[in-house]
């Protein structure tokens, strides 16, 4: 029992020695939330699919490294990317300091903004409604929408949810009165209950969230390797396929509503 | 162990969040003793309802026993939340969360009554009948002064298992201990610094239940 024990804990300490001996030959695990279609989803039968997905075999191709997607709760990834269960996240993840404080950052490949959907009841019609007393503003646990409501709306009750689909529900049961969350999400929520809920379009913050592909910090190398991969892919129209592939419908809304599109 | 996870500990970050801490230990202690309470009454209820007389009684009493033990408390939470409390106009997260939990647990202290009602032998309460008392004073001075022992052990592990399924509520964002801890994670992305004070903060509320427990049932059985 005790000998067991000891080798297991052995087994544990020197694990990451043994992980670290090929460093280039190893696969190249991507963390991502399949949650966020067309970015990140799966097929039918459950094989991870979307435009990050197809991002991360592009820059598998281009590191000479395979790829291993790992389907990560959105809470649990920059964790699992500190305590080195995957290497990078590609999430549709938007820089923000606060998160830069414990991981790093890619140069930005696209950019959103985030949005409002509300009840017709609530009376909200811009995001100046929010801040005030009584009101009751749901998000998404660790996402900007959150990072947002905590900064900027601090005399808003939040309610913190785990799912977007948790947090639109109590919209449309008007036990909350705003979800803030990006505009692709906020629109398409809004397209599923046309008569339930309001979706203002329009971003609330200044400047818009950039996305970029998260790594550990003090990795040079890999961050300079990726940094090169988004610069050759925004100029060789890997950006405008992925963006034709899944975005087409979408693109054309957002050019009607007048907002800024991804890429 | 922890050498193994190759983990930076900051516990710097979560100390500046140690309110959240504090709240959430808290609210955790209120819904779990209102639970508990309620709870018991409903375990009582529905012990007596499974032995009733009236055939829809006992029924009823079945059906919600089996359904509320085969089906995940998460599922139930949902339901009972964004269904059932959406339709009776309870908006009180707080209160729906007690009242769920409570009916959770319900069925559970439920059979634990009744399984040590039923293992009263059947001569005792013969040998209340031979001694003229009605149902009544048979219960109450022959079974249950015996069920009592048998139920009081199983009952504070009940207990326990409220204050830890409590952590489940914060899917409806009832502002709890797992919930808070959670929240801090997000913000902070100290997945182990989070929830080690969880863990033990958990424990120091299911302990002194376990013991007393311990104790109850050495004094019950001299």
């Amino acid at each position: 029992m005790l000998k067991s024990f000891i080798s297991f804990v052995l087994l544990l300490a020197l694990n990451p020695m043994f992980a670290n001996a090929g460093t280039n030959t190893k696969p190249l695990k991507v963390g991502m939330e399949l949650q966020y279609p067309p970015f990140e989803m799966s097929t039918k039968d459950g094989t991870p699919s979307g435009i990050s997905v197809d991002l991360a075999k592009a820059l598998g191709k281009y590191l000479g490294r395979k790829v291993i997607i790992q389907n990560i709760a959105w809470d649990g990834l920059i964790p699992s990317l500190k305590t080195k269960k995957i290497d990078i996240i590609i999430s549709s993840m938007t820089i923000t300091d606060k998160r830069k404080k414990v991981i790093d950052f890619s140069i930005p490949y696209a950019q959103s903004d985030l949005a409002i959907l509300t009840n017709p009841t609530s009376g909200v019609k811009s995001v100046k409604d929010l801040n005030q007393k009584g009101k009751v503003v749901a998000v998404k646990k660790g996402t900007t929408g959150n990072i947002y409501a905590i900064e900027h709306l601090k005399k808003a009750k939040l309610l913190i949810l785990d799912k977007e689909s948790s947090a639109v529900l109590e919209v449309i049961q008007k036990r909350a009165d705003a979800f803030i969350y990006d505009q692709l999400t906020i629109y398409r929520d809004w397209k599923n209950h046309k008569n339930t809920t309001v979706a203002l379009l329009k971003p609330i913050t200044k400047k818009p969230g950039y996305w970029g592909i998260a790594l550990r910090q003090n990795e040079p190398e890999l961050k300079a390797k990726i940094n090169a991969f988004i610069k050759k892919a925004k100029s060789d129209g890997t950006f405008d396929r992925l963006a034709y592939k899944y975005l087409k419908d979408i693109k054309k809304t957002f050019i009607k509503l007048n907002i800024p599109f991804f890429f | 162990m922890f050498l193994g996870t190759e983990y930076n500990f900051n516990w710097k970050s979560i100390y500046e969040y140690k309110q959240k801490f504090i709240d959430g230990f808290f609210t955790t202690i209120y819904i779990s003793f209102f639970s508990l309470i309620l709870s018991f009454f409903i375990g009582l209820f529905f012990a007596y309802g499974q032995n009733s007389k009236i055939i829809l009684l006992r029924f009823f009493s079945r059906f919600y026993i089996e359904t509320i033990r085969g089906t995940p408390l998460l599922v139930q939470i949902l339901i009972f939340f964004y269904v059932i409390a959406a339709n009776l106009g309870l908006d009180n997260r707080y209160v729906a969360g007690v009242i769920i939990l409570s009916i959770f647990s319900g069925a559970y202290i439920s059979e634990i009554i009744r399984a040590a009602i039923f293992s009263i032998p059947q001569e005792q309460y013969e040998t209340g009948l031979s001694l003229g008392f009605t149902t009544f004073q048979t219960y109450k001075y022959i079974i249950f002064p015996q069920a009592y022992k048998r139920i009081v052990p199983p009952l504070t592990g009940q207990f326990a298992s409220i204050i830890k399924d409590s952590s489940l509520l914060s899917i409806i964002s009832v502002n709890e201990f797992t919930m808070n801890a959670q929240e801090v994670n997000s913000y902070t992305f100290s997945t182990l610094e989070s929830y080690i004070p969880l863990a033990i903060g958990y424990l120091i509320l299911t302990y002194p239940i376990s013991l007393w427990s311990r104790r109850l049932e050495k004094r019950l059985k001299d």
